[in-house]
């Protein structure tokens, strides 16, 4: 018995990789790297792990996981739009969800693809918002940067995020 | 409690909106300061700080490392301009000892009362925002180290911003090219009076300026005092070269790692914003007191 429940405990802990695992590279895209010349801009990679999981295990990372990571993300970095990360993600995870048949085991040159058009609608939506909320067309070039190199590191991210999903317990969807 | 299947379909295709509008709401409201998120935020912060203080150690010995390797390379090079530098600097020692002399006896003419004595903390930045349109970084002192709401954030070379947020072991500085960031500024060589606005690019803008004033490339910009946030004659940056009225900050705001927060005993208009100031730790209340 209590090895049964000892196994079942430890399905449970796998089945929240998905969620820890985009947790994680919130905290990640917060740490001080100092890439000079560019500010504070660092890779979202919560983005990738959104795209990642919504494609493979969307039933381990669900609507109220994804809006619960996006308030984490805006309230560690201080932003005074607490839930516009949360609104971007979970128009991300929507959008992801539509398509994902477009994606499931494709090749990743166009996993790369899909990922460069999500990136960069998502930051364009971002620059409009705060641009609309701060009554100031903000200028594009940190946005386009954060874009640039956030699909630069995709490939990074997708990388570990396989390793992760390793973990992950198999579905039969 | 099990939910009739029908019901548990329409709250499923209901969560959706329902989220996007909450997010949303969030959002737009975000900007009324709202108390909640505050103290969310600090929470987190100092919840946290203990996993970002361990995560940033390994990539300050690297990019430390990095910094070696590249010192190596360059000492010959450095040796000269060293010693050029120590020539010019000989020089102004002399014409500083020569200058605090006279000072002290003009000080002692006009009975000259000097600012009240400053304390100051050294603090380590931990995280930054990593955002397109944020500028702030989080540092490892709060208000069990006398932090409070307000204070200066400086680096040996310039202004860096001010502190919005106090936890207990963590802080925010809202950094001097953030959006919400306003600072009262002087230009030195004609006395102008301006407003340095950050708007999310490196160099923040001079707005306010008098029409007829002149901004020449290469003015030094230092802080008015004006409002009571921060103290007059603080270092801050230089006119731009590149025009359209933009300073280059001294402090060079893409690499910080080690701060010095100042406490001035200022306290201006800040205090009376939605947050109240927290409650300064013992430590704290006794550099306040000797500051006034």
């Amino acid at each position: 018995m209590a090895h049964s429940l000892r196994q079942r405990d430890f399905g449970t802990v796998t089945r929240l990789v998905p969620v820890l695992s985009t947790l994680l590279f919130v905290i990640v895209s917060m740490l001080p790297f100092h890439i000079p010349g560019f500010g504070l801009i660092a890779p979202s990679f919560a983005l990738m792990a959104i795209f990642h999981w919504t494609i493979y295990r969307p039933d381990l990372l669900p609507l109220s996981a994804v809006f619960g990571i996006g308030l984490f993300l805006d309230l560690l970095n201080g932003t005074p739009f607490v839930g516009l990360s949360a609104l971007i993600f979970l128009l991300a995870r929507t959008a992801v969800l539509n398509q994902r048949r477009l994606f499931f085991e494709r090749p990743f040159l166009v996993l790369w693809l899909g990922f460069l058009v999500l990136a960069s609608a998502c930051f364009l939506f971002e620059w409009a918002f705060v641009s609309v909320i701060q009554f100031m067309p903000l200028r594009p070039r940190l946005f386009i940067f954060q874009a640039v190199i956030t699909v630069a590191c995709f490939p990074i991210g997708s990388y570990l995020l396989a390793l992760a999903h390793r973990a992950v317990p198999a579905n039969g969807t | 409690m099990r939910l009739s299947a029908p019901v548990k379909a329409a709250a499923q295709r209901l969560t959706l909106p329902f989220l996007i509008f909450v997010s949303a709401l969030f959002a737009v409201l975000g900007k009324a300061d709202i108390l909640l998120f505050d103290h969310a935020r600090v929470l987190l912060a100092d919840t946290l700080s203990p996993v970002f203080s361990l995560a940033t150690k390994p990539i300050a010995t690297v990019s430390d490392a990095v910094a070696t390797v590249e010192d190596v390379f360059s000492v010959y090079r450095q040796n000269q301009e060293l010693r050029e530098e120590n020539d010019r600097l000989l020089r102004w020692q002399e014409a500083a000892r020569r200058l605090a002399a006279e000072n002290a006896d003009l000080r002692g003419l006009i009975r000259f009362a000097p600012q009240g004595a400053v304390s100051s903390i050294a603090a380590q930045v931990i995280a930054d925002s990593g955002g397109a349109y944020l500028r702030n970084v989080m540092v490892n002192v709060g208000s069990n180290d006398g932090i409070q709401r307000g204070q200066i954030a400086m680096t040996g070379e310039g202004l860096v911003g001010r502190v919005v947020e106090v936890g207990t072991h963590t802080s925010r500085i809202l950094l001097l090219t953030d959006i919400n960031s306003h600072i009262p500024v002087t230009i030195e060589s004609t006395h102008d009076r301006a407003v340095l606005d950050g708007d999310n690019a490196d160099q923040p803008r001079l707005a306010y300026l008098q029409a007829k004033s002149e901004v020449i490339a290469g003015s030094r910009i230092v802080t008015s005092g004006s409002g009571g946030i921060f103290p007059p004659g603080l270092p801050v940056g230089v006119v731009s070269s590149t025009g359209g009225m933009r300073v280059q900050p001294y402090a060079d705001l893409s690499r910080l790692e080690i701060l010095r927060i100042i406490d001035f005993g200022l306290d201006g208009v800040l205090l009376q914003s939605a947050m109240p100031a927290p409650k300064p730790a013992r430590g704290a209340k006794s550099n306040a007191d000797a500051s006034r």
